[in-house]
C-alpha cells in the first residue's frame, strides 16, 4: 500500500518534469540514450579490460614463477651435484686415514669451483666428528653436530639427501660472522683404515643465494609477492619474514604448502587473494605467488580513470552533437511559434516559412489565416467607424428639431407681440445660428465659431427673456483656434437658462459666463450661471440617469451632448457638473486641445477617437496645444 | 530558449571542468604519489648494535610506504649537536623524526621544541626518567626490567648465593635514560642479595677503551649495561684482562652474539631492537596520514640467552635481524 502511493508520487512527480520546450525535450532524449548507451559500452569495457587484465597478470605471474623455479632447482640441482661429486669422486675414492690430502684437494676443487653460492663442505663420522672441511677453518669448541637438525635429517633417512630450512651455520668459528646457510646432508660411507663406516655429508649452500633470487621477483611494491617454504609450511623466505615471526604479519603458508601446482583463490586475514603454487623438484619446497585482489584493482587505476576520461570526453561530444541536432530539427518550428507570439503580441511580423516541407506548410497555412483575420479586422472596423458616425449624425438630427421648435417659438411670440425689430434680429442671430450649425456639414468646428454660435443663441434667448439674465463670454484667444465638436454649448445655456437664470427677474441679476480655458492639454469649456442651482443627487443622476433630471424640455440636451463628446474624442473626455443649491451650476466641457485644420478634422470626423483606442496609423497631426 | 542554452553551456562547463580533473588525477598517479619522509637520529648510526633496529625501520618503511633516512652521526652527540641535526633535516624537508635521546639537561625541552614542528617519537628511551608523564611517545624496552632480568640471571647461577660477591658496572653512557634505570633495576635485587657493587665505569673515551677496565679493581662479576660495553668486556676478558671475573651484559651486535658463543660473556640480555625500529616508524607514519592520531609509546619486548640457547631457533631469528 505505502509502495504504491510512493509510486504514485513518483508518477506524479515525472508529469510534474515535463520539459517545456520542443529543443529541450529533443536534447534530453537524444541525450539520455546516448550517455546510456555510453555507461553500459564504458562498464562492458572496463569488465573486458579488467578481466584481460587480471588473466594477463596472473599468466605473467606463473611464468615468472616457473622461471625463477627452474633457476632455483638448477641452483639446487647444482647442489645435489655437487654432494655426489664429493660423495663419488672424493669421500669414495679415498681413505681417510691415508689419502687426508688428496680428500682435501678434491674438496677444494670442487669448492672453489662453486665459490660464489657455498659456504662449506664439511664430512662428519658417525659420531659427529669433523672427518674433512673446506674451506678450513677452525671448528667450535662443540658444536654438538649429532644433535643438529640436517644430520638428524640426514640419519633419519639415509638413503636420501636432505635439504633444511635456512638456520645459522653453528660448526665453525669465523670471528664475529655467522653466516645462513641451506643445509644439503645425506648419510655417506666413508673409509678409514679400511673399515668401511657411515658418515653424514654437509653441503652448506649460502642462504643469499636462495634470497637473492627471491628478491629479484619481489621487487613490485603494490602487494603481489612470493615466498618459499619447504614441504611442511616452514617459511624459507619471505619478504616479512620477521614480521611473521613477530606475529606483525601473518601467512597462509601452511595451508599452501598443502597445495599442488596451480591457481587457488583464498580468503586469508580478511582478504580475497589469488596464490599461484610452483613445486620446486625434489625439495618438496613450495613457490608460492600471492596476488591480493586490491592489485588487481589498484593496477586497473590508470585504466578507470581513462575509461572515464573517455566517458567524459564522449559525453561532452554527445552533448553538442545532440544540442546541434535539436536545434536543426527544431529550430523551424521555433522560429514559427516565435512569429506567431510575436503576432499574438499586437505586432505584425511575417510569418516564418522555412525548415522541412511539412513546417513551411504549417506556416504558409498560418500567414493566410492571418491575412484573412487582418482583412476580416479592417471590415469590421469600417463598419464599427459607420456605425458610430450614423449614430453621431442621429443624436444630431436630435437636436436640430428641439431648437429650431425654442427659436420658432421666441420669434412667433416677438411678431405677435409686435415686436418686428426684435424679430427681425432674432431672425438675423438665427440665421447666423443655422449658419454655424450647418457648417457644411461638418461635424468638427473650431472654437471660435461655437463661441459665435453661443453667442446668436444667447442673443435670441435674451430678447425672448427680456434681458433678465447677462451674458458674458471669457475666452483665451488660443482656446478660439481649437476643435470642438459643434452645438455642444448652445444645449448647456439652453439648460442654464431653463432651470438657473431662467425664472429670476431681471432686477436679481442673473448671469451666465462662458469660460474657455486650456489646461495640461486639454480645452476646458465651462457654462456658469447663478441661477437656483441643484442638490448633489440630482447632479449625481445628471448624466447617469437622464430620467430623473428630466423636468423641463425634451431633457436630451446634457445627455446628448456629453455621448458626441465622448463618440468622438473618447470616454476620458465628456462634461461634470458642479452645482450648489440656490448658488448656481457649473457645467464644463472637457475635450482634447486639438488645433484645427481641415487634417484634424477630417480624421476626427472620420471617426479616430484623439485620445483612448487608436486605429493603427491615425495619429492627430500637430498634437495638442 | 535561453535557460536551455544556459544549461548547456552549464552542463558543457561541468563536464570540462571534470575531464580536467580527472587528467590531473590521471597525471598525478602516474608521476608517482609523494611519499613522506621521516628522518632517524640514532648515536653512532653505523654501528653494528643498530643492524636489527634499522633493519626494522627499513622493513616498516616498506610496509608503511614512506621515505626512512637514517642520518650518519658519530659515536657521542651532544643534546645541541643533535637538535642541530634535527633541524638540518627538518629544513630538508622531513615530515617525522624519530630519535634517540641523548643524556642532557636541556634535552626534554629541546625535543618540545622539535615537536612542535614536526611529530616526534623517541627510541631507546623516553625524554625523562619519568616517562608515565613524558608528553612525547617513545619506544623503548623496558630497561629497568632487562637490568633486573641480568641480575636474576646472575642469582640463578649461583642460587641466590651472592652476597658478599663484588660487582664491577660498566656503561658507555653513563647518563642516558637507559643506563640509568638498567642500573637501577640490576642494583635493586643484587643490593637485595647481599652483593656489593665495587665500582662503576660510563662515559670512557675510545682511547680509554684498551684499560679502563683492566685498570679496576678485581670484581667476581662485570655487568654492562650496553653494547660496547659488552664488547669491551667480552674482548678484555678474551684477553685475560678481566681478573677472572664474569661477564653479564645488555648487548645487540653480533659482537656481543659471538662474545657469548665463545665463553666469554656469560650470559646476554639483548632487546628487539627489530620491533623497536618497526613500531616506532610505523607509529611515526601512521601518525602523518592522521591529524588527530599522535605516536603511541610502546614497550618492545627483550631476549636472555645463553650460550647453550644461542642458537635456538627463536634466537636464530634475532640474530637474524641482527645480521641484516
Amino acid at each position: 500500500m505505502k509502495n504504491k502511493k510512493l509510486v504514485q508520487r513518483y508518477l506524479e512527480y515525472v508529469k510534474r518534469l515535463k520539459p517545456r520546450g520542443m529543443q529541450s525535450t529533443i536534447m534530453l532524449v537524444f541525450s539520455s540514450i546516448s550517455i546510456t548507451i555510453m555507461l553500459l559500452l564504458g562498464v562492458v569495457v572496463y569488465f573486458r579490460v579488467s578481466a584481460a587484465s587480471r588473466q594477463e597478470s596472473i599468466v605473467s605471474t606463473q611464468k615468472l614463477m616457473e622461471q625463477t623455479g627452474e633457476n632455483m632447482e638448477d641452483y639446487l640441482v647444482n647442489m645435489r651435484q655437487i654432494s655426489d661429486a664429493v660423495y663419488y669422486n672424493v669421500i669414495k675414492e679415498n681413505d681417510f686415514s691415508d689419502q687426508e690430502n688428496d680428500i682435501q684437494r678434491g674438496m677444494k676443487l670442487i669448492y672453489e669451483a662453486n665459490t660464489d653460492s657455498l659456504r662449506s663442505i664439511a664430512i662428519y663420522n658417525n659420531y659427529g666428528s669433523l672427518m674433512g672441511a673446506e674451506p678450513v677453518v677452525l671448528q667450535k669448541e662443540d658444536p654438538n653436530v649429532t644433535r643438529q637438525g640436517w644430520y638428524e635429517q640426514a640419519v633419519a633417512e639415509t638413503e636420501n639427501m636432505h635439504f633444511s630450512t635456512p638456520h645459522i651455520q653453528n660448526l665453525f668459528d669465523d670471528a664475529f660472522c655467522y653466516y645462513w646457510v641451506i643445509s644439503l646432508s645425506r648419510v655417506v660411507e666413508l673409509t678409514d683404515k679400511g673399515v668401511p663406516q657411515s658418515g653424514v655429508l654437509l653441503v652448506d649452500m649460502d642462504y643469499s643465494n636462495i634470497s637473492r633470487m627471491m628478491k629479484q621477483i619481489n621487487v613490485q611494491n603494490n602487494g603481489q609477492y612470493y615466498y618459499l617454504c619447504d614441504g611442511s609450511g616452514e617459511i624459507i623466505y619471505h619478504t616479512r619474514q620477521m614480521q611473521i615471526n613477530n606475529g606483525i604479519f601473518s601467512e597462509n603458508s601452511k595451508m599452501a604448502a598443502t597445495y599442488k601446482d596451480g591457481i587457488y583463490d583464498e580468503f586469508f586475514e580478511g582478504e580475497h587473494r589469488k596464490v599461484i603454487v610452483n613445486t620446486i623438484s625434489y625439495t618438496g619446497w613450495k613457490l608460492v605467488g600471492v596476488i591480493p585482489y586490491s592489485v588487481f584493482t589498484h593496477g586497473m587505476f590508470d585504466i578507470r580513470y581513462f575509461i572515464v576520461l573517455l566517458m567524459l570526453l564522449m559525453a561532452m561530444m554527445l552533448g553538442v552533437v545532440s544540442r546541434v541536432v535539436s536545434v536543426r530539427i527544431s529550430s523551424p518550428i521555433l522560429k514559427l511559434n516565435e512569429s506567431v507570439l510575436e503576432y499574438e503580441a499586437g505586432e505584425q511580423p511575417e510569418i516564418y516559412i522555412g525548415g522541412s516541407m511539412e513546417i513551411r506548410h504549417l506556416g504558409d497555412s498560418i500567414q493566410r489565416s492571418y491575412e484573412q483575420i487582418d482583412t476580416l479586422m479592417h471590415k469590421i472596423v469600417l463598419e464599427q467607424t459607420e456605425r458610430r458616425k450614423s449614430e453621431l449624425d442621429a443624436l444630431q438630427s436630435q437636436i436640430n428639431p428641439h431648437f429650431l421648435y425654442n427659436a420658432l417659438d421666441s420669434i412667433i411670440w416677438m411678431i405677435e407681440g409686435e415686436r418686428n425689430d426684435e424679430a427681425v434680429f432674432m431672425i438675423s442671430q438665427l440665421a447666423k445660428l443655422f449658419r454655424i450649425s450647418l457648417s457644411k456639414g461638418r461635424t468638427v468646428i473650431p472654437v471660435r465659431d461655437e463661441l459665435q454660435h453661443a453667442e446668436s443663441y444667447m442673443n435670441i434667448q435674451k430678447i425672448r427673456y427680456r434681458n433678465s439674465f447677462s451674458f458674458i463670454q471669457d475666452v483665451e484667444p488660443a482656446v478660439c483656434s481649437c476643435c470642438t465638436v459643434k452645438l455642444v454649448l448652445q444645449p448647456i445655456l439652453e439648460n442654464a437658462i431653463n432651470y438657473g437664470v431662467g425664472g429670476m427677474d431681471e432686477d436679481d441679476g442673473g448671469e451666465i459666463k462662458v469660460t474657455g480655458r486650456e489646461k495640461d492639454g486639454n480645452l476646458i469649456l465651462s457654462v456658469t450661471d447663478n441661477g437656483i442651482g441643484m442638490s448633489k443627487e440630482e447632479v449625481r443622476f445628471l448624466l447617469t440617469d437622464s430620467g430623473r433630471a428630466r423636468k423641463h424640455g425634451s431633457g436630451v440636451g446634457l445627455v446628448n451632448v456629453n455621448n458626441r463628446i465622448q463618440l468622438l474624442f473618447g470616454k476620458e473626455y465628456g462634461i461634470t457638473v458642479e452645482s450648489e443649491p440656490d448658488e448656481g451650476t457649473t457645467v464644463s466641457i472637457c475635450i482634447p486641445a486639438v488645433p484645427y485644420t481641415e487634417e484634424n478634422r477630417k480624421k476626427l470626423e472620420a471617426g479616430h477617437p484623439f485620445g483612448g483606442e487608436k486605429l493603427p496609423g491615425d495619429e492627430i497631426s500637430g498634437g495638442k496645444i | 530558449m535561453i535557460s536551455s542554452k544556459k544549461m548547456f553551456v552549464l552542463t558543457e562547463a561541468v563536464l570540462a571542468v571534470l575531464v580536467v580533473m580527472t587528467a590531473i588525477a590521471m597525471l598525478r598517479g602516474k608521476s608517482g604519489e609523494k611519499h613522506s619522509k621521516i628522518s632517524v637520529i640514532i648515536q653512532d648510526s653505523d654501528d653494528n648494535q643498530w643492524a636489527a633496529f634499522k633493519y626494522g625501520l627499513r622493513m616498516a618503511a616498506q610496509d608503511q610506504n614512506v621515505e626512512m633516512f637514517v642520518v650518519s652521526t658519530g659515536e657521542m652527540l651532544s643534546a645541541e649537536e643533535e637538535y642541530e641535526a634535527v633541524e638540518y633535516e627538518i629544513e630538508n624537508g622531513a615530515d617525522a623524526v624519530i630519535l634517540q635521546p641523548v643524556p642532557g639537561e636541556d634535552m626534554e625541552e629541546l625535543l618540545n621544541r622539535i615537536e612542535k614542528k614536526v611529530p616526534v617519537t623517541l627510541v631507546e628511551q623516553p625524554a625523562s626518567e619519568d616517562y608515565t608523564v613524558s608528553k612525547i611517545p617513545a619506544v623503548h624496552p623496558d630497561n629497568y626490567a632487562m637490568g633486573k632480568a641480568l641480575a636474576e640471571e646472575l642469582l640463578r647461577d649461583y642460587s641466590g648465593k651472592i652476597k658478599g660477591k663484588t660487582v664491577g658496572i660498566v656503561s658507555r653512557q653513563g647518563g642516558s635514560i637507559a643506563v640509568l634505570e638498567r642500573e637501577k633495576g640490576l642494583c635493586s635485587i643484587l643490593e637485595d642479595n647481599g652483593a656489593e657493587v665495587s665500582w662503576t665505569v660510563s662515559g670512557f673515551s675510545t682511547e680509554e677503551e684498551e684499560y679502563i677496565l683492566e685498570i679496576k679493581a678485581k670484581a667476581d662479576f662485570v655487568i654492562a649495561l650496553d653494547d660496547d660495553s659488552l664488547v669491551l668486556a667480552g674482548k678484555t676478558a678474551s684477553a685475560n684482562n678481566l681478573h677472572g671475573a664474569l661477564v653479564y651484559g645488555i648487548g645487540n651486535s653480533m659482537e656481543a652474539v659471538y662474545c657469548l658463543d665463545t665463553g666469554f660473556v656469560r650470559c646476554l640480555v639483548v632487546p628487539d631492537d627489530f620491533t623497536m625500529g618497526y613500531r616506532s616508524l610505523t607509529e611515526t607514519a601512521e601518525s602523518l596520514g592522521h591529524i588527530f592520531r599522535r605516536p603511541q609509546s610502546r614497550t618492545v619486548s627483550f631476549t636472555v640467552m645463553r650460550r647453550d640457547t644461542l642458537f635456538l631457533k627463536e634466537n636464530q631469528e634475532i640474530l637474524f635481524t641482527m645480521s641484516q
